[in-house]
């Protein structure tokens, strides 16, 4: 299927509910595509029930259709942070010819102690949950066990990824850190959250919402790959707690699908809930071989102006992370890209972007390719 | 004078209960169509209870106005189909107003002080609006007034025919930096976007006021105005109990003379309580947006989602009823005042306007281990 | 598209407390057993499971607890829709381009007291128009039907016979929680308010349990000729007329057109029954009479088990259960059981369609899924 148009709010504190943030960045999206809602057959969307919230609200694709005035068929698929990836894999299957996908999620409405909690209940209830592994110790303890095993790489290029995604959210209006300048000392001088991560290698909780249009039509962007994988949900259950085979799985039948090789990626948008994340993703999805991300992170290749530069739009680390919507945004961003509509972070003669979205700690992981399809 | 809202479309005409910006069908402008001549068409009694609606049974009713629009809406008293619902407004000292939320917090304000018996403003009143901005906090977690509060309060008064050159706005910090609050809060948007003015009362002049036993240095900008609003933001407190009428005015205090006072607790209830006779006539807009509750703002207390606009002429009423709405023991400094005549103290000579006293209370986190709230 | 059922199996609905895991291994195992398959020949998995507070699982990433129980690296998705849960993950499923999709739908919901399970689904309605106001599920559904008695002249006798069909046929299947509970029509008549105009017999019971299917692109003897997925806007008294739920007409009418047959073809039917008056409205809007004869209908005696058109073998929601994600999964159970001819003593007479409908919330989301037993 083809994407024909993309929207996405501005990522930050909002005091709008969530309908309302679904409702402006589908208006966006509509516009992008210039096409009218009439012609819309169905509706995906992606967002999670929150215990502590304002919104109290679990009958989310009813509400849609208060908001959008229709009777089409809507439903729901989340799947922690993974959820916008997973609505537009479904999407894709759903038979229809336009197809609305919306990702929302509002999670600034209490104190950062319930948010810690919210997280925390896309663990293992009675293994992680009751021993304090929040959602930064899930990853802690694999970022721990990857630079034992690894010993060239340190905490200094996990700070490097942090000022590379800060460096590019400089420039992306629609990141929570635009316009907001962070230095390397200040990233290396952050207070540890979860050692060894610091706060400045968290990715930041924000209100958003992203959606897209997928049609059957033609249009100047295809999606050539799509999969979606689930993992064992505890990181310790693995056969290799530093192989996430939810990526590889995922990656190479997407890979396989498209008739691309990871060398044929032009731009990237690369989950990086922690920068961990995103380093252990550069091995997983074949970008470089086990325990050699370093050497890459220190030539520069993933940065703007590198080789295949990565999060461009400032990544889950400085654009933001609305749970359900980041996928969708991650799409925004790579179709952007393809358009030569990126501006200030535009990357020359992108043709084949890849998103890559994980939920929870490799719990769910979906890949998608675009190309971008010339006359 | 109740009201049903909805958003309509002034090209396709199709309606929402949602404040949308634009028709997603037909791009065309979205104007509010409020009703107001509401007939009862349906009813439900309900006997099952739950945290938020403790107290059963109670109904819930299905109401219609003259365009059609319904809505429910819960009541304790019972009614048949057919019957005309509305609400009567009244001017006197020992009414309140409780008005809900549905998504447009101006409307909400508007109604309470429209059910209070309404503002009479002019261009040449000085208008004072206080709100509680003590704690820097972003506007979600309900520990300062509402920045929506404040527009819809500044909206209904200069339609009214107010001067934005003539309201001021003014609030002071204990503990916290002004300009961090003020900023942090959005406060400062909002000076700006309607012209208003802002003043630190820190950086004020204060005069010695004597009341019975007590002397008070307030600030003596308060006797410049002719129309005073006090905005506090409804949150449980540890050591007062709720942080409500009363404890807003504290900050009219000067640091030194508030700090005199909370030494010795017995002298705290008797001064806050007699605290509103050296002030001039003031109406009080309760902020119950989110407000919060558990242990209060300083001791990890909550969001309460509360979702209610309160309006009194009188602060022992209005701390009265948030008590009882909140289900909290009784608050020794608003008792006293109630004994000293300042304002009506006793529940059934007070008349609840807008929302039934009984539909609207609630179970919340209740504050603990508080100093000053004596068991009942 | 042609899909076709392979196996189904589910576990008892009861209020035993079971963790989610231990009951979906359960279902799952009877379903595999049923299609003849090994969890190896599984392609996909479509879940339908609620996010709750009440029980104490706190499991949000539920694919990867699957992924985790199964000890299977496939694509796994969450497709929840409060009650209507299991008819969408079937809707969803059927969609897929893999063959042998496992759809399990299981809830741990009777896990607290009472008020904190009715404040959980009262969730399922809107927040500030309709929860604010007290208005919980029950209250939701006996608007509508104090609506349809003031407009149509149905009784509350009508509804006591719907609740009395469906406990009869409740006490003779051993999934149900009913099972062997035989219940009189006085009983059901003298029971307690519980939102009037419904009693205690007119509402669906809470349980826990699970129920799966297998579908798949193989040939079998169950075909899948009819589906369809409809929303409508999440608040009833939003909707132009309250009395019939836009859903299930659109639902309805797409599956029937899909399927090549009318209403009357259907020999057995499973209709959501989360309170009487849904199931009564629900034979309006799915064609099954004319608008305002469901009352007819039922006196007519033509939806009994001995009837033209049996609904409800299974008990329905009200005596069968209803653990909200799993109940539109276990009407496909009970249908392909029907038409597998494995009811035993309330089978029904050689049905060869069978037609189920599952709504979530009140009316927001409605499936409708049309069956055919393919000879030979």
């Amino acid at each position: 299927m083809y994407i024909k148009g993309v929207g996405m709010t501005k990522f930050g504190i909002s005091g709008k509910f969530s309908q309302m943030l679904a409702y402006e960045a589908t208006l966006e999206a509509l516009n992008d595509a210039d096409i009218n809602f009439k012609d819309i057959d169905a509706v995906v969307c992606s967002s999670l029930e929150w215990f502590f919230s304002i919104e109290k609200q679990r009958h989310f694709a009813a509400l849609l259709a208060s908001v959008f005035k229709t009777h089409k068929p809507i439903i729901r698929v989340p799947a922690a942070c993974a959820g916008g990836g997973a609505a537009l894999w479904v999407a894709q299957q759903l038979g229809y010819d336009n197809v609305l996908v919306v990702g929302v999620e509002k999670l600034m409405t209490c104190k950062s102690e319930s948010i810690t909690d919210e997280f925390m209940m896309a663990a293992e209830s009675k293994w992680e949950q009751v021993e304090g592994l929040n959602f930064p110790g899930q990853n802690a303890l694999v970022a721990q066990q990857y630079l034992e095993k690894y010993k060239k790489t340190t905490t200094e290029h996990l700070a490097l990824i942090s000022f590379k995604n800060h460096s590019n959210a400089l420039l992306n209006p629609k990141a929570r850190f635009y316009g907001r300048k962070v230095t390397l000392e200040e990233i290396k001088n952050s207070p540890i959250i979860c050692s060894p991560l610091r706060l400045y290698d968290c990715s930041i909780s924000v209100d958003g919402a992203a959606a897209c249009v997928v049609t059957n039509e033609k249009t100047d962007i295809k999606i050539i790959g799509s999969d979606l994988c689930a993992e064992y949900l505890p990181t310790w259950e693995r056969e290799d707690s530093l192989r996430w085979e939810g990526t590889i799985i995922s990656s190479k039948n997407a890979f396989n699908q498209a008739g691309v090789e990871p060398s044929d990626i032009d731009v990237a948008e690369i989950h990086d809930a922690f920068t961990i994340v995103e380093l252990i993703a550069y091995e997983d999805l074949g970008f470089c071989k086990k325990g050699e991300a370093y050497k890459k992170i220190e030539e520069g290749y993933f940065n703007l102006d590198g080789k295949m530069p990565v999060n461009t739009s400032g990544g889950l680390k400085a654009k933001g992370h609305p749970v359900s919507a980041t996928g969708l945004a991650q799409i925004y961003e790579i179709v952007k890209q393809l358009r030569g509509e990126a501006k200030d972070r535009q990357v020359s003669k992108a043709k084949i972007g890849l998103a890559h979205n994980i939920g929870g700690a490799g719990g769910t992981v979906t890949c998608h390719i675009l190309k971008k399809i010339c006359g | 004078m109740a009201k049903i809202i909805r958003w309509i479309c002034e090209k396709c005409n199709k309606k929402w209960i949602y404040p949308i910006s634009r028709c997603l069908y037909c791009n065309g402008e979205i104007k509010k169509q409020i009703g107001m001549k509401i007939k009862v068409i349906g009813f439900t009694r309900i006997h099952i209870p739950c945290p938020p609606h403790p107290i059963v049974p109670y109904n819930v009713l299905l109401l219609e106005d003259e365009y059609g629009n319904r809505m429910p809406k819960k009541t304790i008293k019972d009614y048949n189909i057919g019957d005309t619902y509305e609400d009567i407004p009244s001017k006197e000292e020992n009414a309140i107003a409780i008005t809900k939320i549905k998504y447009d917090v101006y409307e909400a304000v508007k109604e309470a002080l429209e059910l209070i018996g309404d503002i009479e403003v002019d261009r040449t009143n000085k208008i004072l609006i206080k709100p509680n901005l003590s704690i820097p906090g972003y506007p979600y977690l309900g520990i300062g007034t509402h920045p929506e509060v404040m527009r819809g309060l500044l909206r209904y008064l200069i339609e009214r025919g107010a001067n934005p050159k003539n309201i001021t706005i003014a609030e002071q910090s204990f503990f916290f930096p002004f300009d961090k609050a003020i900023a942090k809060s959005r406060i400062n948007q909002i000076v700006k976007e309607f012209g208003v003015n802002l003043v630190d009362l820190s950086k004020t002049e204060f005069i010695e006021k004597k009341e019975r036993e007590f002397v008070f240095r307030v600030s003596k900008i308060v006797y410049d105005f002719d129309l005073i609003f006090n905005v506090p933001v409804i949150k449980t407190d540890m050591l007062l109990g709720i942080d409500g009428a009363f404890e807003n005015l504290t900050r009219f205090l000067s640091k030194e003379n508030f700090n005199e006072f909370v030494r010795d607790i017995k002298k705290a209830i008797g001064a806050l309580a007699v605290l509103p006779n050296i002030l001039p006539r003031f109406i009080t807009i309760g902020d119950g947006t989110i407000g919060m509750q558990g242990n209060g703002p300083a001791e990890h207390g909550e969001p309460g989602f509360y979702n209610m606009i309160f309006a009194a002429r009188n602060p022992v009423v209005h701390d009265k009823i948030v008590q009882e709405v909140l289900c909290l023991r009784r608050l020794p400094y608003v008792e006293l005042a109630g004994k000293l005549g300042i304002g009506e103290y006793e529940v059934s000579k007070i008349k609840v306007i807008g929302n039934e006293l009984d539909a609207v209370r609630r179970d919340i986190k209740q504050p603990i281990g508080s100093k000053l709230i004596k068991k009942d | 598209m042609k899909r076709y059922v392979k196996g189904v199996g589910m576990t008892k609905f009861s209020v035993e407390s079971r963790t989610t895991q231990d009951m979906a291994i359960e279902a799952i195992s009877l379903a595999l057993d049923d299609s003849n398959l090994n969890i190896n020949d599984i392609e996909a998995v479509v879940v339908s499971t609620v996010d709750t507070k009440v029980n104490t699982e706190r499991q949000r990433h539920y694919p990867a607890v699957l992924s985790s129980l199964l000890k299977r690296k496939m694509p796994i998705i969450r497709v929840p829709a409060v009650c209507g849960g299991g008819g969408a993950a079937f809707w969803t499923a059927l969609r897929l381009k893999y063959n042998n999709i496992l759809v399990i739908g299981v809830d741990n919901v009777l896990a607290g007291p009472t008020p904190i399970i009715t404040k959980e689904i009262m969730n399922a309605g809107e927040n500030l128009w309709e929860q604010e106001e007290g208005l919980n599920f029950p209250g939701q559904n006996a608007l509508v039907a104090q609506q349809h008695m003031l407009k149509y002249g149905t009784t509350h006798d009508d509804l006591a016979l719907i609740s009395y069909k469906n406990h009869l046929h409740g006490s003779m299947n051993p999934k149900a929680r009913f099972y062997g509970k035989k219940v009189t029509l006085e009983e059901i008549k003298k029971a307690p308010i519980i939102a009037s105009p419904f009693n205690l017999y007119d509402c669906s019971i809470s349980v826990n349990g699970a129920a799966a299917v297998v579908v798949s692109r193989d040939k079998t003897d169950i075909k899948v000729i009819g589906s369809a997925l409809a929303t409508d806007y999440l608040p009833p008294f939003e909707r132009p007329d309250i009395t019939t739920w836009q859903s299930s007409v659109e639902a309805g009418k797409k599956a029937f057109k899909e399927a090549g047959v009318e209403p009357s073809d259907i020999d057995v039917a499973e209709i959501h029954d989360a309170f009487t008056i849904v199931e009564l409205i629900s034979y309006e809007d799915l064609g099954f009479c004319k608008k305002g004869e469901g009352g007819k209908l039922v006196r007519d005696g033509y939806v009994n088990l001995d009837g033209k058109m049996p609904v409800n073998t299974s008990g329905g929601l009200k005596a069968r259960g209803h653990p909200i994600s799993p109940t539109g999964v276990a009407q496909i159970v009970e249908i392909v059981d029907q038409l597998r001819d494995r009811c035993g003593d309330r089978q029904v007479n050689n049905p060869k369609i069978g037609l189920t409908q599952n709504i979530g919330g009140a009316g927001g989301t409605a499936t409708v899924h049309i069956f055919r037993k393919i000879a030979g």
